[in-house]
């Protein structure tokens, strides 16, 4: 595994080639009282460049989330640097273009755009013999109604249309790319381009894309746009959906199934409240006029605010009772407890300001924003609520670009909701809230296919500008890597401002129209920050939902809940302080160069940035759960082009584990099918401490032979272990009072880091299943992360193992493993010839430390059909996520704990202690 | 208000001796006042006293002590309450509460009093008027006071749309049940089942105070009445985001939105080019009147559909018979209801909570009052109060207006 681990590597100052497992043996006690022998030659040494070089050019990744989501080169701070949220300008935009839909409100213009991304379809053999041993056919990707590719979020304020118009020529996003794989292929380029467009500004300015761009706007009605964006959102985005109490914002898993009816209300410059029964389905059951528009209207005529944005900010600090006429006001600070109304509660807004003492100066515009803004959202909760009740409904969605996130206004209109419906009903809200209308006109293009994607084919990413711009990237475009980074560089100056706190109102300001003073939590969210980011969401078509779970709707990856804010800091600090060094291995790994130092720096910033960001807003970029910090990590470093930091560690270590794997197998064949079934898991265990993402482990590298460590931590795995499942598991393998079990089918080795724990622990594991008639399937990781071992790399591995081992030779030929090895008639011959079954590789799918098992590749989808035993192997895998997970085959969870807190939490356990987990099929 | 006019022109005022009782109702912006005076003893002949409870079917006993009188109504605002207790102090209204029934020998005097004012300046009558409020609950009083004026006085509900005045004919025995929406400075909805039998289902805390308020801080205008003055020369369209303005001069028609539909109320306000001073007051004031009025008939519609409700009542002083206002929430209510709900009103509008604190001395043991059911016979009194409020409809004052009554000693 790695990274995984609480206490990564801060032991690691030298570079990596300082670190051998050198011949001065000591001996070293750890904590744990392991004596540590050390003293064997890893001799194996052999400069083995070619899994590098295949690694650059090959990563044929699903999940293509490698490259930089945004071309940010040549970036630039437009205009005054100094105000917030400055205008970004990405001069050189060259993806690989497009569609276009807009939705042109009052107040904002907002664009949703496709950037088609083309998979390298890259040839490897692998995955031909895979596909051909899988039944997987060659076309099945291009069966697919849509090609990958990514979906930007982009809003203007339609004051600033030119802006939007040059953004959208720059980018060429009017000349949407026509060719076979596209949708809408019955317009010929440039010629009567059409965009699809919705909301009012698509008749009114009509008139003025045709002169600017020569393009035709093909008008969407704007509820029907409303309601297919919200409901495509709502099904293809597994936590858009939110509610937000008190301050308390909690995510909220959607059945598809169970959707409708809903009440839909978009609060844009007006407030529409539509009633949705289906797709297509639906009607506007009511509206009202006191809406976004009305707070920034009267807002700007009541305070000297010039955007939307600082009049919501002020009201951060607002008190409205300065202002508003409360029912302790009137009741000489009694509560009218008669009808529930207590003295804090709202009798009449502004209600204050009729006092002849007083004057519009004499208010502060803070007071007066809070006062606008709870009699607004108030208003806009009890009309929904009123509606809903009207129709039965339970559930009300708030969309619109009035929410903007912001906790106040989600705060009051939920509780309005709540208020008046007793608790009845919920209202809940929207990330794309501003969305819908724009995502509903891309929708309406024909063939698009979207309208099939799934969930599972969706992975949304945050780019490096998110925690700066809070979504808001706009203006022209962007090019290469270097010039990102010196975007980078400048921003950054910015960066610490943009992320710094914003002052907290004072306690006790903010009687909530009716309630009391948010909890001390919700006081915490900033205004600014508000603004949820929204990620590009990138259709990757060949995911799957892994077939053997159990209960794929209430599977959930993440063991350790973020929400917990204690937990949260110590995650942060981990990571923040693990930084460091991983960017000096990621310099490190591409050799050192002051390019890649600056590369190293810029990604630096980035994730602190990020890791910022979230400490200050954890529900920033939707539900977070510890896989998605450390995917985040692994995102971060791909868009700085670290492709893979570890390569050179994980040869070697992969090199000194080969060269001691004939010892090893040796050993185990003397032994007898029980000893050797216990050896083989302790083996797993004890080769589980190689893990780069553990500070623990790390030290002990620098004191040992691989060799020695594994035979000295294999020895320590005395039973019984924390879990300990390992009775059950024998008694399957083995039978109980000579009975001989039937062997499993097909077994699904989901593995962990390179080095010992491949070659040492899963390898010798995969032989014994291969040599009891099981048919083994590895699964790895697509891309690399830290040192865990990947698809790509599996191969030679393998092939190197099986020149030692005829078990694995034969299984590896008739897996079609061994190609590049043997001469090409073994390859044809294989299958028939050999008498073994087959040992396999598949990529999982992803490209982080942990595994989210409802995004997985089709590959790994395909080789799960006919599979009866899933083991899990490491932290990561097996602790970190789906620890609590339920097959529907047989599963076996392996893994060592490496850290401390985890061991406490998890099984109440210590550092080092093992997990076995053994469950039968559910 | 001008109480000084009032109380000189008050006719009913002289003879000190003859003013009885007195109840209020205290708001956040305004105090109402009701307050009962006798006639002379021969001012009214006892057979048209008579023939007028038979004819309307009194069962009142002729053996109790029958009193003539006139109940007046007037408001101070709430901050200048030190003019109302000058005002009731110069009337001797105070003198007329009653005794504590189950003290008789205290000679505690009680006045009748609602809104959250009773709780508020309780001290403060004490101690300028020696008297002790009595509070009652205010949504019981507005209750009591509405189905007390529907069922009793002639014309006193009618329909506005499109300028046209229409009164409405209430059967008292199909009265209930109603949704009542009393706009003060906040509003409060409450269906009434019958006497007594009501539940405060709704309210919002856009109201009158949300109006004035805003507007004070808006334009320059010195009260309410100006404001609302103001509204008649505006053009809303100035300042609110129309549907045509989204859509560029067209309908939305496929949801049934005209192009003169308000979008967004003061949503044209967020341009950049213009400030607060670029706004006329005028427009500034119809804005703000039609996005309240609307927003009320609007939730207060929705509470009827609730409930069933086909009747909804609107009263409370931010009307003040102020033709654009009840047009719009006419148009509001016929808006969203497609015509299946009515909206009405009432002439003494803005009385309701006390004219019910009134009514309560009725249920008091001892000194209590009866009013009888009569017809108003207006125009009375005219002159009594509140003559420089709207004329708006027929070039009567709707406001204030006294009712005659006949007060029976139990």
């Amino acid at each position: 595994m790695a990274g995984l681990n609480g206490d990564p590597f801060l032991g690691i100052d030298d570079n990596i080639e300082k670190l051998q497992y050198n011949n001065n043996s000591k001996e070293v006690i750890d904590k744990e009282g392991l004596v540590v022998g050390i003293g064997e030659d890893s001799s194996n040494n052999k400069n083995n460049n070619q899994g590098g070089e295949k690694d650059m050019a090959g990563n044929s990744i699903h999940r293509s989330g490698s490259r930089p989501q945004l071309d940010l080169s040549k970036a630039e701070i437009q205009g005054n640097s100094e105000e917030r949220d400055p205008t970004i300008l990405l001069p050189n935009q060259t993806d690989d273009i497009s569609h276009l839909a807009l939705d042109i409100g009052g107040s904002l213009i907002k664009l949703v755009y496709f950037s088609r991304h083309e998979d390298q379809s890259v040839d490897d053999k692998r995955k031909k013999t895979v596909k051909e041993r899988l039944g997987i056919s060659n076309g099945n990707r291009r069966n697919f109604p849509i090609l990958g590719g990514r979906l930007h979020f982009v809003k203007f304020e339609t004051s600033k249309l030119n802006e939007c118009l040059d953004f959208i020529s720059s980018k060429q996003l009017h000349r949407g790319r026509i060719d076979s794989h596209h949708w809408n292929s019955e317009a010929p380029a440039n010629e009567n381009a059409v965009i699809k467009a919705t909301g009012g500004g698509a008749y009114k300015f009509a008139d003025l894309f045709k002169e600017r761009l020569g393009v035709s706007i093909d008008k969407e009605d704007e509820m029907d746009c409303l309601v297919a964006g919200a409901n495509f959102l709502l099904k293809a985005i597994r936590h858009e959906a939110f509610t937000h109490m008190e301050g308390h914002k909690e995510f909220v898993q959607i059945d598809h199934n169970d959707l409708f009816p809903y009440l839909l209300v978009n609060i844009g410059s007006g407030v529409s409240i539509i009633k949705v029964d289906g797709d297509g389905k639906f009607q506007r059951v009511s509206g009202t006029n006191v809406g976004g528009g009305t707070y920034w209207g009267l807002g700007r005529l009541l305070t000297k605010c010039n955007s939307f944005d600082e009049l919501l900010e002020l009201s951060q600090r607002g008190d409205n009772r300065t202002i508003d006429m409360l029912v302790g006001d009137i009741y000489g600070g009694m509560d009218y407890s008669k009808i529930g109304l207590s003295a804090s509660t709202i009798a009449s807004s502004f209600g204050k300001a009729i006092s002849d003492k007083k004057e519009l100066q004499d208010y502060r515009p803070e007071d007066i924003s809070l006062s606008l803004l709870r009699m607004i959202s108030y208003n806009i909760g009890q009309i929904s609520y009123l509606n809903a009740l009207r129709f039965g409904l339970k559930r009300i969605f708030f969309g619109g670009f009035f929410i903007r996130g912001h906790a106040y206004t989600m705060d009051t209109i939920s509780f309005a909701v709540h208020f008046w419906s007793k608790g009845e009903a919920q209202a809940m809200f929207l990330r794309h809230e501003g969305f819908l209308g724009a995502v509903g006109a891309f929708m309406s293009y024909q063939k698009h296919g979207l309208d099939d994607l799934m969930v599972h084919h969706l992975v949304e990413r945050f780019p490096m500008g998110a925690p700066y711009t809070g979504g808001k990237i706009h203006g022209p475009p962007l090019g290469d890597l270097n010039e990102k980074i010196s975007w980078m560089e400048k921003f950054v100056l910015k960066g610490t401002e943009i992320t710094a706190p914003v002052p907290m109102a004072p306690p006790g300001t903010t009687g909530l129209g009716g309630f009391e003073v948010p909890s001390s939590r919700g006081a915490t969210l900033r205004s600014d920050a508000s603004a949820l980011n929204v990620g590009v969401l990138h259709l990757v078509p060949t995911l799957e939902v892994f077939p053997l779970l159990a209960d794929p709707k209430m599977y959930e990856p993440n063991t350790i809940d973020l929400s917990d804010h204690k937990e949260l800091e110590y995650w942060f600090t981990v990571l923040s302080e693990h930084l460091p060094d991983l960017v000096d291995k990621a310099v490190a790994s591409e050799g050192g160069t002051d390019d890649a130092k600056r590369r190293g720096d810029a990604f630096a910033r980035a994730f602190s940035a990020h890791l910022a960001r979230l400490m200050e807003e954890p529900a920033a970029y939707g539900k977070l759960g510890l896989a998605n910090l450390l995917e985040l990590r692994e995102e971060c470093l791909r868009e700085f082009q670290f492709l893979d930091a570890y390569r050179s560690i994980k040869q070697r270590e992969n090199e000194a584990s080969l060269a001691v794997l004939p010892d090893l197998l040796l050993e185990l064949d003397h032994m007898d099918e029980e000893t050797r079934l216990l050896t083989l898991i302790e083996g797993v265990l004890a080769a589980n401490i190689f893990d780069w993402g553990s500070r623990a482990c790390v030290d002990l590298y620098h004191k040992g032979t691989i060799i020695e460590i594994y035979r000295m931590s294999r020895n320590k795995m005395q039973r019984p272990w924390r879990v300990d499942d390992f009775d059950l598991f024998k008694e399957r393998m083995l039978g109980s009072e000579g009975k001989k079990p039937r062997p499993h089918k097909r077994a699904l080795l989901f593995v962990d880091n390179s080095g010992a724990d491949i070659v040492l622990g899963m390898l010798p594991l995969a032989r014994e299943l291969l040599r009891c008639g099981t048919e083994v399937v590895l699964v790895a990781n697509s891309l690399p992360a830290l040192n865990d071992v990947t698809a790509m790399e599996l191969p030679d591995i393998v092939a190197e193992a099986a020149k030692h081992c005829d078990i694995l030779r034969r299984a590896a030929e008739a897996g079609g493993l061994l190609v590049d090895a043997m001469n090409n008639n073994t390859l044809d011959g294989s299958r028939g010839n050999s008498s073994s079954v087959p040992l396999m590789v598949v990529e999982n799918g992803c490209g982080s430390p942990c595994i989210d098992l409802r995004q997985v590749s089709s590959e790994l989808a395909a080789a799960a059909k006919h599979a009866d035993l899933v083991i899990l192997e490491g932290m990561g895998r097996a602790l970190h996520t789906n620890f609590n997970a339920r097959f529907k085959c047989e599963a076996l969870k392996l893994a060592m704990v490496k850290n401390q807190r985890l061991a406490e939490k998890l099984i109440k356990g210590k550092i080092y202690d093992c997990v076995c987990r053994y469950e039968p099929a559910t | 208000m001008d109480h000084l006019a009032h109380v000189s022109n008050q006719p009913n005022s002289q003879p000190q001796s003859q003013i009885s009782h007195l109840a209020l109702d205290i708001g956040g912006s305004l105090i109402k006042l009701v307050y009962f005076c006798r006639y002379d003893d021969n001012c009214r002949d006892d057979d048209e006293l008579r023939s007028q409870n038979e004819s309307l079917g009194s069962e009142s006993d002729n053996s109790r002590p029958v009193l003539g009188g006139k109940l007046h109504f007037a408001k101070f605002e709430t901050s200048k309450i030190n003019d109302c207790l000058e005002f009731i102090h110069s009337m001797k209204l105070h003198l007329g509460g009653f005794h504590d029934c189950t003290a008789p020998s205290s000679d505690k005097i009680f006045i009748k009093a609602t809104g959250g004012g009773a709780y508020k300046f309780a001290d403060l009558f004490k101690e300028k008027l020696g008297v002790s409020l009595d509070k009652e609950d205010e949504m019981e009083c507005l209750v009591t006071g509405a189905n007390f004026l529907l069922k009793a006085v002639h014309q006193e509900a009618f329909t506005y749309l499109d300028g046209q005045k229409e009164f409405a004919q209430i059967d008292p025995n199909d009265l209930y049940p109603y949704l009542l929406v009393n706009i003060g400075s906040g509003v409060s909805m409450i269906k009434v089942d019958g006497d007594g039998k009501f539940e405060r289902v709704s309210g919002t805390s856009l109201g009158g105070g949300t109006f004035w308020g805003l507007g004070r801080l808006l334009t320059k205008c010195k009260n309410f009445d100006e404001l609302l003055e103001l509204s008649h020369q505006g053009n809303n369209r100035v300042i609110d985001m129309l549907v045509g303005d989204i859509y560029g001069g067209t309908d939305y028609a496929k949801i049934g939105l005209s192009a003169t539909t308000i979008a967004s109320s003061f949503g044209k306000a967020i341009s950049d080019n213009k400030g607060l001073v670029d706004y006329k007051p005028e427009d500034i004031s119809r804005s703000l009147l039609r996005m309240i009025s609307n927003n009320i008939g609007q939730i207060s519609y929705l509470n009827a559909l609730r409930f069933g409700l086909k009747r909804i009542f609107f009263a409370g002083f931010f009307i003040r018979g102020h033709a654009y206002t009840m047009d719009t929430i006419s148009v509001a209510v016929n808006f969203w209801s497609k015509g299946e709900a009515e909206a009405m009103f009432l002439r003494h509008e803005g009385f309701l909570g006390a004219l019910g604190a009134f009514m309560s001395y009725e249920k008091q043991c001892l000194d209590g009052l009866t009013v009888n059911k009569i017809p108003q016979r207006f125009p009375i009194s005219v002159s009594s109060a509140g003559n420089k409020i709207y004329c708006s409809m027929n070039g009567k004052s709707n406001d204030n207006e006294s009712i005659e009554c006949t007060v029976y000693r139990t």
